[in-house]
């Protein structure tokens, strides 16, 4: 949901002393490199001499909650640390500066892609999801209903991370392997260049997300329950994780499968997730054997596995075998259990009034039956 | 019959026969088989709750819990076999065998002989049940007395005996689905799941209150009964709960004259 | 049988009983339940399509106050507050200041007026208490001093050791070096001296006057409820401390090697860096930087 906030930028007349400040702004940039302090390759103008402080924060006019407090070392974490602030920061060129515009993740960055040799950009990314089911507009290119409800790329993502491992004893170990790296060191003796080529290959040889954290930002819109309304959806997120799928990711296992697992078709870009209506979905009717039989889940299976239902909602018009299987064995549970609960219960009344009763039995204490 | 003496005497107190070691070791089995099922399982069924994560980890975590569930489940399974196959020799062995030395051997005599078996229900547990909610809604002063098994006792007994053909068979299909999609529609799976999760909550919210009330909690057992390491009953426990079974054992045992009143339900500690 | 034993028979009894029916409590939503847990805010379909923004943003905040973001990458876990919208990672929780009154009503993030600067307003209120610049002790005529206080329960402490982290990290391998400015969980705020022991400047009466209106606030008519805000308010300067009256080289108002400040640290704040930023704010500002807070609004 890109609810679109009004970018404060307020006339302050500042093309008075315009070079005057620019003189300064370079002496004072130059005084403050001196000073600068950690490793934070990408922060030409020391933008952290503010932003390390943890409490830089404000409350936006639209009531928003801003904090600009910068965790270099988690921002050190991850891929784009070999990004300076400015690559995406690109109207900020000085301190102090005006509010920051929005960054445009479909800007070329300055990082060069090494295959093609051109300029880096998510491009791809948004003509992907441009033609999946969350693309904001319909098949003629008009703007769908709800235009604030289509996901913009932070609506998913945050700031992504590595997530490197090893596996030199067989074993699958998080983090990066000293053995590992000792490997390429040996030759690219430069910088960090060893530890980012090992953390993103390794990261991409895996989810680069814990499957818990895709459920989670899939289930911001889709557990929504005004959003469900609007787009007349099911509470797909719910009934999934009744699943021993969505039960063992709940449990910290990364072997069952997760939304994109099912919903994008194996070898596609994950950001295409179609309907089930449409022809090449990984969830259309005839689709889904295919899905489920896919490499690394279920491909000993036979094509009918695919009837098994995952969004199961115990409605009895979709689900009769559910809906009356459960509504079975909830009665016998009810009728077992109450019945002894009621015996115990009165059996133990009976214990605090052992020899109290309305009609007393003829029969004797001692006398044998 | 039996190499075990229906009465023994320990320090001067009489105690009363009631489990071989083999149904001993078979209860071990069984009840050490199902915790370790539930406590692999429920975390896993209740993966929303907060005490699901770290009790799922205490067991083994993701990797090694469902080997061990499935493992436990095979154990189960394996002895639900080797009972059945245990009591219907017993059953061949004590009943068909005396028919035939009898010379007795027709279907109404099996039929008889069937339900003259000790666990199996009759119309002596009937009238016990209407009896016991005489008892418990005070129509009456006196409780019923019990043969050698009480109706709940064979209650509890054959709750397996329904549990496990709808668990066991669920578990293996869930477990076995790739292979078992060859012979089944995948909608199979989705009624596996709804009878192996909610037979099994049914077992255990079961076990976890009656049985343990009738062994653990009830205050003449508290903490614990002793009947499933020992295979004896005490004389009280005998007239609390078997006093049918206690009267024609001492009389078969020629102690007639020593035999007690029945127990009220702790008429003891009346006022 | 004793009576003794008997008691305790019975009491036991009665203890089974209510465990019983505790039971049968407990397991009706285990037999009953046919949904899991509800994640959404359930009260935002009340307002529907018709409600504003601001509106659902409220609705939004009362029920979904604590909610937090968890990434695993599997060597360690990064717990932190959800905050709407936020691409970049905080790393910690945000520590309220469980110990100021003002805070309790104003809030972690108050600043709001002087919009250049607000955010760096906020910044300092993470660790600085909110008297410092606000009361004028020499107002108060007593003999005064600043010391921490703890966030957690306004004791007066010792100076916090993060402070020292922060020098240490000039020192070796920079590179891979990140301290935290503001990780100190204390405020500087005056205090004085109160017979043998050291109270805050902002004192006892003040926070029972106000503990008393916040509970007393139904009861009050309007009038009332303005004249008790006037009372409660009454320390409070005009003018607030300006930016230079602390980071400034000579006879700065806070003393920062006192508070446990390392030397490399006072230069920074009192000289250098900061100074700077401050001199380039005011010339980008002119002229409403100079007087944060006054005729703004």
């Amino acid at each position: 949901m890109q609810v679109a906030h009004s970018v404060l930028i307020r006339d302050v007349g500042m093309n008075k002393h315009v070079m005057t400040k620019w003189i300064a702004v370079f002496v004072f940039s130059f005084c403050m490199f001196s000073y600068s302090n950690a490793g934070f390759a990408g922060d030409e103008l020391n933008c952290v001499l503010c932003h390390k402080h943890r409490g830089l924060s404000r409350i936006d006019e639209d009531g928003k909650f801003r904090l600009f407090y910068i965790n270099q070392e988690l921002f050190d974490s991850g891929p784009h640390r070999r990004n300076k602030c400015k690559d995406c920061h690109t109207d900020i060129d000085k301190i102090p500066h005006e509010p920051a515009r929005k960054v445009d993740c479909m800007q070329e960055c300055h990082m060069v892609e090494p295959s093609g040799n051109i300029k880096f950009s998510h491009k791809t990314v948004e003509e992907t999801l441009h033609k999946s089911a969350h693309s904001p507009l319909d098949e003629d290119g008009k703007p769908k209903p709800h235009q604030e409800d289509y996901p913009g790329c932070k609506d998913c993502h945050d700031q992504p991370f590595y997530r490197p491992f090893s596996f030199y004893k067989g074993e699958l170990k998080a983090g990066v392997s000293k053995r590992g790296i000792s490997r390429c060191k040996g030759c690219h003796t430069n910088g960090d260049f060893a530890e980012d080529f090992y953390e993103h290959i390794t990261t991409r040889l895996r989810k680069s997300r814990y499957p818990m954290e895709t459920i989670k930002s899939c289930a911001k819109c889709h557990q929504d329950p005004e959003f469900q309304e609007r787009h007349d959806l099911d509470d797909v997120v719910t009934t999934y994780m009744q699943t021993f799928h969505g039960k063992m990711i709940a449990l910290g296992s990364e072997k069952t499968a997760d939304c994109l697992d099912c919903h994008v078709v194996e070898g596609e870009n994950t950001h295409l997730i179609e309907g089930k209506e449409v022809i090449t979905s990984a969830v259309y009717k005839n689709n889904v054997q295919a899905t489920c039989r896919t490499s690394e889940c279920h491909e000993k299976a036979a094509a009918q596995l695919a009837s098994y239902q995952t969004h199961v909602t115990y409605d009895r018009e979709k689900y009769p075998l559910q809906f009356y299987m459960l509504v079975g064995f909830k009665a016998l549970m009810a009728c077992v259990l109450y019945f002894f609960l009621a015996l115990i219960f009165l059996e133990l009344l009976r214990r605090l009034f052992p020899c109290f009763s309305f009609i007393k039995d003829k029969k004797q204490d001692d006398e044998v039956e | 019959m039996s190499k075990y003496d229906p009465i023994v005497y320990k320090e001067g107190k009489r105690l009363f026969y009631r489990f071989s070691a083999h149904q001993r070791l078979q209860h071990v089995v069984l009840f050490s088989s199902v915790l370790i099922l539930a406590l692999t399982g429920f975390p896993l069924r209740h993966a929303e709750e907060s005490w699901a994560r770290p009790l799922y980890d205490l067991m083994g975590g993701t990797e090694l819990a469902p080997l061990i569930h499935r493992a436990a489940g095979t154990v189960l399974l394996a002895l639900f076999v080797y009972h059945t196959i245990y009591w219907m020799v017993l059953f061949y062995k004590n009943h068909i065998g005396k028919l035939k030395r009898e010379k007795r051997v027709t279907i109404g005599n099996i039929i008889r002989e069937f339900f003259s078996q000790e666990m199996v229900p009759n119309k002596k547990d009937l009238i016990d049940i209407i009896h016991i909610w005489k008892y418990l809604l005070y129509f009456t002063n006196r409780p019923p007395r019990h043969e050698r098994m009480s109706w709940r006792e064979k209650f509890d007994y054959f709750a397996p005996y329904w549990g496990i053909p709808i668990l066991g068979p669920a578990g293996v299909a869930l477990w076995w689905r790739d292979e078992f999609s060859h012979i089944m529609p995948g909608i199979v799976l989705n009624a596996a799941y709804i009878m192996h999760t909610d037979e099994a909550l049914l077992a255990v919210l079961f076990l976890f209150f009656v049985h343990w009330y009738n062994v653990h909690y009830a205050p003449e057992k508290f903490p614990a009964a002793t009947v499933w390491l020992t295979g004896y009953l005490t004389e009280d426990e005998m007239i609390h709960e078997h006093y049918a079974d206690y009267v024609r054992v001492m009389i078969e045992q020629g102690l007639e004259d020593q035999i007690q009143p029945q127990h009220f339900g702790g008429k003891e500690y009346d006022w | 049988m004793n009576l003794f034993k008997k008691i305790v028979f019975k009491l036991y009894v009665i203890f089974l009983m209510v465990f019983t029916v505790w039971y049968g409590h407990f397991m009706y939503p285990l037999i009953f339940g046919f949904e899991g847990k509800e994640m959404a805010a359930e009260s935002l379909k009340d307002l529907g399509e018709a409600g504003t923004d601001h509106e659902k943003m409220f609705v939004k905040l009362i029920s979904e106050h604590g909610k937090k973001s968890v990434t695993d990458l599997g060597y360690k876990v990064i717990d932190q507050p959800y905050i709407e919208g936020r691409f970049h990672h905080i790393g910690f929780p945000i520590e309220p200041d469980k110990a100021s009154l003002c805070v309790s009503c104003h809030g972690n993030v108050p600043h709001d007026n002087s919009k250049e600067v607000r955010s760096f307003l906020n910044m300092h209120a993470f660790y600085v208490g909110c008297e410092t610049c606000h009361i004028q002790p020499k107002e108060a005529g007593e003999s005064w001093r600043f010391r921490w206080y703890s966030k957690e329960n306004g004791d007066i402490i010792d100076n916090p050791v993060a402070l020292v982290e922060i020098e240490d990290s000039y020192k070796e391998d920079a590179a891979h070096n990140y301290p935290t400015y503001g990780k100190y969980g204390a405020k500087i705020a005056p205090v004085i001296q109160k017979g043998s022991e050291l109270v805050l400047l902002s004192g006892e009466k003040e926070k029972k006057f106000a503990q008393r209106y916040v509970t007393e606030l139904g009861n009050l008519n309007s009038e009332q409820k303005s004249q008790i805000k006037k009372v409660i308010h009454q320390k409070v300067s005009k003018t607030p401390l300006q930016c230079d009256g602390c980071h400034q080289e000579k006879d700065p108002y806070i003393p920062y090697a006192a508070l446990g400040y390392p030397p490399r640290r006072v230069v920074e704040l009192t000289n250098t860096s900061v100074v700077g930023m401050i001199e380039k704010y005011k010339e980008f500002y002119i002229p409403s930087f100079l007087s944060p807070g006054v005729g703004n609004e």
